[in-house]
C-alpha cells in the first residue's frame, strides 16, 4: 500500500482523493474485484493518494438482509469516529472503506490493514450474534404470549 | 501514437479473433489428451498486446478459463512455465476472481496463492498497474 500526497491537478490549492473523482485515468490502478462466492465481494480500488475498498456481506436469509443494512448504516453513519469508513457504501456493496494519504502519514500501514481484517472477521461474528438474540427474544415473547391461550 | 494504435487493432480485430478461435480448437485437442498444462501455455501464449477490443480480451479469457479449470497439479504447471508468463496468468487470475463463480474463483484462489509464493508480490503489482496490457 503506497500513497503519496498529490494536490489535484485540475483546481488549484485543492488536495482531493482520486480514487473518489476518477477524473485522471493516469492517476488509478486497475481496480481488483474478489470474489469468494456468488454472495461475497471485495472490491479493491486504487489511485495515487487514495484507496477505496468496498465489501459485500454474505446475507443467507430475509433477517440477516436487515440485520446487516441497519448494522452497518449503524457503523456508517458514525464513521467520523472510525475515521478510514466510508458514509455511504459504494453502489452493490454493503460498506466501504477509504484511506488517504493522510491516514498514512499518521498511521501505521499493518495495523490500517490488520483493522480492516480484523472488521471483516468481527462484522460475520457480530450478525450472526444478532440474528440469534433476534430469534431467542421472538421465541421466548411468542411463548409468553400464547402462554395465555392454553 | 494512440491514433496510429487504433486504426492497427480495427484492422487486426477480425485477425485475431480468428487466430483465438484457431487456438481454441488446439486448446481442445491438448486438453483431450490430458496436457492441460500444454494447454495453459498455448492459451498464455497468443495473448494478444494492446488490444482495446472487449470482443479480443472476452474471447481470449474462455479460452483460458478453459484451461485453467481443467488444471489439477498446480506445481507442475508453475514449474513449467516460463517467468515472462507469470504477469500474464496473474491477470487472468484476477479477471477469474472478479466472475464470482464459485469453482473458478476456488481454482483461481489455490492458482493464486502457489504463483505469489513463487513470483513474489512484484507480479501482484505489475497486474494492479498495468493499464496498457489489461486483460
Amino acid at each position: 500500500m503506497c500513497l503519496q500526497n498529490f494536490p489535484c491537478q485540475e483546481v488549484e490549492r485543492h488536495n482531493k482523493p482520486e480514487v473518489e473523482l476518477k477524473t485522471s485515468p493516469e492517476l488509478l490502478l486497475n481496480p481488483v474485484l474478489i470474489c469468494r462466492n456468488e454472495a461475497e465481494k471485495c472490491l479493491i480500488e486504487t489511485s495515487i493518494n487514495s484507496l477505496r475498498i468496498s465489501l459485500k456481506v454474505k446475507q443467507a436469509d430475509e433477517l440477516e438482509n436487515i440485520l446487516t443494512k441497519k448494522f452497518l448504516r449503524f457503523l456508517s453513519m458514525r464513521a467520523e469516529a472510525f475515521q478510514v469508513l466510508r458514509r455511504k457504501p459504494v453502489q452493490g456493496y454493503d460498506i466501504s472503506f477509504l484511506i488517504t494519504n493522510y491516514h498514512y502519514e499518521d498511521m501505521q500501514k499493518h495495523k490500517l490493514i490488520d483493522f480492516i481484517v480484523q472488521f471483516m472477521e468481527d462484522i460475520e461474528k457480530e450478525i450472526s450474534e444478532l440474528k440469534m438474540s433476534v430469534n431467542t427474544r421472538g421465541r421466548l415473547v411468542a411463548t409468553e404470549f400464547l402462554k395465555q391461550f392454553i | 501514437m494512440a491514433a496510429t494504435g487504433g486504426f492497427v487493432e480495427t484492422d487486426n480485430a477480425e485477425a485475431i479473433i480468428t487466430r483465438i478461435e484457431h487456438k481454441s480448437r488446439k486448446i481442445e485437442s491438448l486438453l483431450k489428451q490430458s496436457k492441460p498444462v500444454e494447454a495453459l501455455k498455448t492459451a498464455l501464449e497468443g495473448s494478444p498486446p494492446m488490444t482495446r477490443d472487449e470482443r479480443c480480451k472476452s474471447a481470449n479469457w474462455i479460452v483460458v478459463h478453459r484451461a485453467i479449470m481443467a488444471i489439477k497439479d498446480v506445481d507442475g504447471l508453475l514449474s513449467s512455465l516460463d517467468a515472462e508468463y507469470y504477469d500474464i496468468l496473474m491477470k487472468y487470475l484476477y479477471r477469474g476472481l472478479s466472475t464470482g463463480d464459485r469453482p473458478t474463483c476456488d481454482q483461481c484462489l489455490r492458482i493464486h496463492e502457489k504463483l505469489t509464493e513463487r513470483a513474489g508480490l512484484g507480479c501482484i503489482l505489475r497486474s494492479l498497474a498495468d493499464t496498457v496490457n489489461a486483460v
